[in-house]
């Protein structure tokens, strides 16, 4: 085992106190709940259109995303034109 | 008819609404690696909901006005009024029918008011007098939470019926269909499965048959809209590792995409709360959240306004007006976009960054509704006042959400301990390998 991933592993300790507080606070609180109107709601939507062109490359990048995906964030609010 | 670079309505938070909530059942950690106890709190059952199109909720709406007595309320657990006084029951009117609500909505254009929703004028007044026609006596009724009152010489009873230019009087009224006994088993059974960490004066002062049965003002929108996106999406091309076994690293070769996306879309009864108070979803101050969290309504089968159905309840004035409403509309509609075409970006594996949007708005129509929920409340005491916190149950379909008051350090021990247990694993793994 490298050092690396040793000392990584001692993080696991706070971490999960961490994780299991706010769970435990979201479970008890529902600070995170409001109506998921982007599910709830009748839509009635015409296919979607739209146009996709390639305009560059990205070699040997360690990134696992594009940075600040946001296609699941539906309320964040981008550049209104 | 949209305004470009409007600001969105200002009720951000740690967790707020700003985020799409979680769907139902996750909790942020499996529980199957907690203690038993929290464990078993987490899987106990929550309180059923029924589906908004469930049948059980359509009864038939069609108004007979036999009766001449005064004393009139809805029959508990239907869409019916009663006369207590002859015991005849009728049928309100539904207003989708009615008004041809929901109808040609890829039609829709400009800005369509019904009657109870428009603006509300400056020097309305809340209190407003009645010259009872039974014996003569004036009879107040304030409008800021009640719509009925009883003469308290004759014992006629009075409803605000015509609708008075101070928002009191809404379009039309979803009467509760849940009773009072079920709001209360599913309090209880919410706050359940909620006790090890609770506020101890919350679990000992608990008396879920104090719930308020409360109609709350709300504007539902229907809409027809257009919105286009831009942004950029990658698709990965190639994965590899470099280095050796101790300093291996793993690359990603991506193509870039310039990507737009289009999507003509109808929205139909889309509920906005009307009440600047209500509407204020900043869960740093307050728990209104929670009475967010409970919608939908099966607004389809709401009733015209009769104030009969509002007799023993008690009730919220609306004060926003349609344009004050229109940024939180607009914030929507463009989210319900964008959760639209999530599907057509299927292709871009390493995931989407949308950069600009646009939204055009063809065409609203909007409806002033009053709407049942079930109201419990707790003030804990703290600084700038405390906070109040609700557990709310949906009037029509029962879905039920609340905020309980937590013991931090009740929360903070059992984080600390199941964290120094972990941390005990995590040494003793390390000292065993090394």
């Amino acid at each position: 085992m490298s050092e690396d991933s040793g000392l990584w592993l001692l993080l696991a300790g706070p971490a999960s106190a961490t994780g299991l507080y706010w769970a435990l606070y979201r479970y008890y609180r529902n600070t995170d709940k409001s109506h998921a109107f982007e599910r709830d709601t009748s839509v009635e939507a015409k296919p979607v259109t739209g146009s996709d062109q390639k305009v560059d490359e990205v070699l040997g990048t360690q990134r696992t995303r594009i940075p600040d995906d946001n296609v699941r964030e539906y309320r964040k609010r981008v550049k209104r034109v | 008819m949209s305004t470009p670079g409007a600001q969105p309505p200002s009720y951000t938070g740690p967790g707020s609404p700003r985020d799409v909530p979680p769907s139902q059942g996750s909790y942020g950690v499996d529980p199957a690696t907690l203690p038993k106890p929290i464990q078993d709190e987490l899987r106990a059952h929550d309180p059923a909901a029924i589906d908004t199109s469930a049948d059980e909720l359509k009864d038939g709406l069609n108004r007979c006005p036999k009766c001449g007595a005064t004393d009139i309320r809805q029959k508990p657990g239907t869409d019916q009024l009663i006369c207590l006084y002859c015991r005849h029951e009728w049928h309100g009117q539904g207003v989708e029918k009615e008004f041809g609500l929901g109808e040609g909505l890829d039609k829709l254009t400009g800005t369509v008011i019904a009657s109870g929703a428009r603006d509300i004028a400056a020097d309305a007044a809340s209190l407003m007098s009645f010259k009872c026609t039974g014996c003569g006596a004036e009879v107040t009724i304030n409008t800021e939470n009640a719509m009925t009152a009883r003469c308290h010489w004759c014992r006629h009873v009075f409803g605000v019926n015509e609708q008075v230019n101070n928002g009191a009087v809404p379009d039309a009224v979803l009467p509760f269909h849940i009773k009072k006994d079920d709001a209360v088993a599913r309090i209880r059974q919410f706050v359940g499965k909620r006790q090890m960490f609770a506020l101890k004066a919350f679990k000992e002062q608990f008396t879920p048959e104090n719930v308020i049965g409360v109609y709350l003002p709300y504007m539902i929108v229907d809409g027809n809209s257009s919105v286009d996106v831009a942004g950029q999406g990658e698709i990965e091309t190639r994965r590899y590792t470099r280095g050796t076994d101790k300093e291996k690293k793993t690359y990603y070769d991506a193509d870039v995409y310039q990507v737009q996306r289009h999507v003509d879309f109808t929205v139909d009864d889309l509920p906005l709360e009307s009440s600047t108070q209500r509407g204020n979803l900043d869960t740093r101050t307050n728990t209104n959240n929670i009475i967010n969290a409970i919608l939908p309504f099966d607004t389809k089968n709401a009733v015209k306004w009769n104030a009969s159905y509002l007799a023993g309840f008690s009730s919220e004035k609306r004060d926003s007006d349609v344009e004050q409403l229109r940024p939180r509309l607009e914030d929507q509609l463009l989210s319900i976009a964008r959760a639209q075409v999530e599907a057509s970006m299927s292709r871009y594996d390493r995931g989407v960054r949308w950069e600009q949007e646009r939204l055009e708005v063809h065409g609203t129509r909007w409806v002033a509704m009053y709407l049942p929920v079930w109201l419990y409340s707790y003030h804990q005491p703290g600084s700038n006042g405390g906070l109040l916190h609700y557990i709310a149950v949906n009037g029509r379909t029962g879905e039920t959400m609340g905020s309980v008051p937590v013991q931090q350090w009740k929360l903070l021990l059992a984080a600390l301990t199941v964290g120094s247990f972990v941390e005990g694993l995590a040494i003793w793994f390390l000292g065993a390998s090394l």
